[in-house]
């Protein structure tokens, strides 16, 4: 019996029930040895997270402890729905709590954000120059796109294009995507007032303009704050080790770490590259409790791979930087870019990001 | 003029940076000065352009096509070739001979090709080659670049993406020289004159000498070394110099942009930490990469970022002339086949 860890309570003291259901819908399965163990709740993991909730500071807790989502069930999420998600580089942002927000007014909002945008080229700040552009916005809910009933229903913005010179029947040109997402953010949303929707995880893919232009119109309308979201060396370790280990089907490509060493005088890249069954092969005698990850098990992980470097190079990996990792599951960048392959584990890397998002804002 | 050939030196010099042109137009060496004076250099891009082409059209059709060798000089991947000789005798090197057998050997197996010769002061013989199939004309904007010092047994070749026709370029290249085999080196870079640093052997050499005392006068300190820290370290910050010098050599390293290793080592840990201690090996491939990658590995030991001496792996690249390299266990040290 896992008797190290109580009852959820939030901060107010009160259970969870709902928290337990959905931990438990998480896992894949019942424990083998069928004792009767309490799966840790939600709160614990979050607790524990090197990510960083504890009492808002970033950093590592002492019990740096998570409890893997393994392979979440399938049944919440749509592959097709969900397909847009994948093979593409979305830039990371966290988005505070918006105010006044009505699920029920998403066209009302569309037109909205239309007109500013209209009204923003008008004012000379045009995204493309010279470029005749009647600019077409979309938003969307994603019910799928949440992890517990808590959680908010995701949010899509799409902007189109249709050349003014082009036919009528011409189709739109997809220009620049966002979405709103929280994944198990019940941290963040337990504790905000009325009136206020949590959906701390904003993802971009387009230019750079389009980003500023619906960031801003969204500020504005529910006086909310967007911050990039870098991510530190320490957690990209744990996504890689983390996703070093689960299996996949078909041959995966090799798991990749990057690491940079920019301040030298003339500065050095490395790429550590692993087979990647002999990567899962290390970290599966690594983890000693499946389902669950600690952080001196990451550190582990880490240090036995920069052990093998240095054996072969006399290098110390260790004093270079962690820039970018990459798996068959997912790669992550240190600027807060990430790209997810995989739809069977969409749920779990979005709930990590979700995780970091909340703990910068904070 | 033919079309395509006006045509390739127009779109070839649009492409060239405004403040480069001149420049690049002198080295090419197709106009003479007297024509490059009556070019207005102070017009639109478009314009200029086309009054090289119609200079271009008075002057005999001849090595115009290294015009597109300087835009890319440095962005262009050269690889190197050894050829071996099947005897002893030393011929006398014929250049027309060389052309002619050269041309010969690639016409007759394709037809549509454009071939074109430059020797350089250096000994270097330029070819460029353009490739076409049966049905098309050559391809003027992939050309295959290749380098022969016809004193040496290499060859420097940038191939293009048209890598089918590699091994006629190479039988080509044996035929007209003279020798029996030719085979691709380890050895890949952006830097051409780097690569021959490395192959003629003209950087400065580790050798191992024995120098009981460090030279006098020479300053140990990295450069953000606190100047007020005077004596800290010093013998070990010597160490690491006087290590790094032997391994190194004291001259300036030849340019390489990256290095990579396919590693198929046992992992090995301390038994203490009870993880991985499988029977098969640990399969790496790891990539070095840096704008100067010898003088960036050089500089690792003396920032603490590295062990002095650094690993035979890295330091072994001049002159073991490879920057590609397979490395598997043999007992206790690293073979590399």
């Amino acid at each position: 019996m896992a008797a190290r860890r109580g009852p959820a309570r939030g901060p107010t003291g009160a259970r969870f029930e709902r928290r337990r259901r959905a931990a438990a819908a998480m896992a894949e399965e019942p424990p083998e040895d069928g004792a009767a163990r309490t799966l840790p709740s939600l709160r614990q993991l979050s607790r524990g997270l090197p990510f960083g909730r504890s009492h808002g500071r970033l950093g590592i807790s002492a019990s740096g402890r998570l409890t893997l989502p393994a392979l979440c069930s399938q049944e919440n999420l749509d592959a097709q729905k969900t397909a847009f998600v994948l093979r593409k580089a979305w830039t990371l942002y966290s988005v505070t709590p918006l105010y006044g927000f009505r699920r029920g007014c998403l066209r009302d909002y569309a037109r909205l954000l239309s007109a500013f945008i209209a009204a923003e080229k008008q004012k000379g700040l045009a995204v493309e120059v010279g470029v005749e552009l009647d600019i077409k916005v979309a938003l969307s809910s994603l019910a799928d796109l949440r992890g517990s009933e808590l959680d908010q229903a995701g949010l899509l913005v799409q902007l189109s294009s249709r050349s003014r010179a082009s036919s009528r029947n011409s189709e739109d040109k997809l220009l620049w995507s966002g979405w709103f997402c929280s994944m198990f953010g019940d941290d963040l949303s337990e504790n905000v007032p009325e009136n206020f929707t949590c959906l701390p995880l904003f993802l971009t893919h387009g230019a750079e303009s389009y980003t500023a232009l619906v960031g801003s119109w969204f500020q504005k309308t529910f006086d909310c704050c967007f911050r990039r979201l870098a991510i530190s060396p320490l957690n990209l370790s744990w996504m890689v080790a983390m996703w070093a280990g689960y299996k996949l089907e078909r041959a995966a490509s090799a798991v990749e770490l990057v690491f940079s060493m920019p301040r030298l005088s003339h500065p050095l890249d490395i790429s550590y590259a692993i087979h990647p069954e002999d990567a899962k092969a290390l970290w599966d005698t690594v983890q000693k409790t499946p389902g669950e990850i600690t952080q001196g098990e990451v550190a582990i992980f880490m240090d036995c791979l920069y052990a093998h470097f240095h054996r072969h190079f006399k290098i110390h990996l260790s004093a270079a930087k962690l820039v970018k990792v990459s798996t068959g599951i997912a790669s992550a960048h240190c600027d807060g870019i990430v790209k997810i392959l995989h739809s069977q584990y969409l749920p779990g890397v979005l709930m990590l990001l979700t995780e970091l998002a909340i703990s910068q804002i904070q | 003029m033919d079309e395509t050939v006006a045509e390739y030196i127009r779109r070839t010099v649009l492409k060239m940076p405004r403040d480069e042109i001149k420049m690049m137009l002198q080295k090419w060496g197709f106009l003479s000065e007297a024509q490059l004076q009556t070019l207005n250099f102070h017009q639109q891009k478009d314009n200029i352009s086309q009054e090289v082409v119609q200079l271009c059209e008075v002057n005999p059709l001849n090595s115009y096509f290294f015009l597109d060798n300087h835009i890319y000089q440095n962005k262009r991947m050269w690889s190197v070739y050894q050829m071996k000789k099947s005897g002893e005798e030393e011929e006398y090197f014929d250049i027309a001979d060389f052309k002619k057998k050269f041309k010969g050997r690639i016409r007759s197996a394709l037809k549509n090709v454009t071939i074109t010769f430059k020797e350089y002061e250096d000994n270097a013989i330029w070819i460029r080659v353009a490739w076409g199939t049966p049905h098309k004309k050559p391809n003027q904007y992939k050309p295959s670049y290749v380098v022969y010092h016809s004193q040496t047994p290499y060859v420097f070749i940038s191939a293009s993406v048209l890598k089918s026709n590699l091994p006629l370029l190479c039988q080509a290249l044996i035929v007209a020289s003279n020798y029996r085999d030719i085979r691709e080196m380890e050895l890949r870079s952006h830097s051409l004159n780097s690569l021959k640093d490395i192959v003629f052997k003209r950087y400065s050499q580790n050798f191992q000498t024995y120098s009981p005392k460090p030279v006098q006068g020479w300053n140990v300190e990295a450069e953000n070394a606190d100047r007020r820290i005077v004596h800290e370290n010093r013998s070990v910050k010597e160490r690491i110099h006087r290590l790094n010098q032997e391994s190194f050599g004291c001259g300036p390293q030849p340019k390489l942009e990256f290095a990579q290793y396919r590693l198929d080592t046992m992992f090995k840990s301390d038994p203490k930490m009870d993880v991985l201690d499988k029977k098969e090996p640990f399969r790496c491939l790891v990539k070095f990469s840096s704008p100067h990658l010898l003088e960036s590995l050089k500089s690792l030991a003396p920032l603490g970022m590295a062990d002095a001496p650094l690993s035979p792996l890295l330091t072994c690249i001049t002159h073991k002339a490879r920057n590609y390299f397979k490395i598997r266990e043999k007992k206790e040290s690293f073979v590399s086949p």
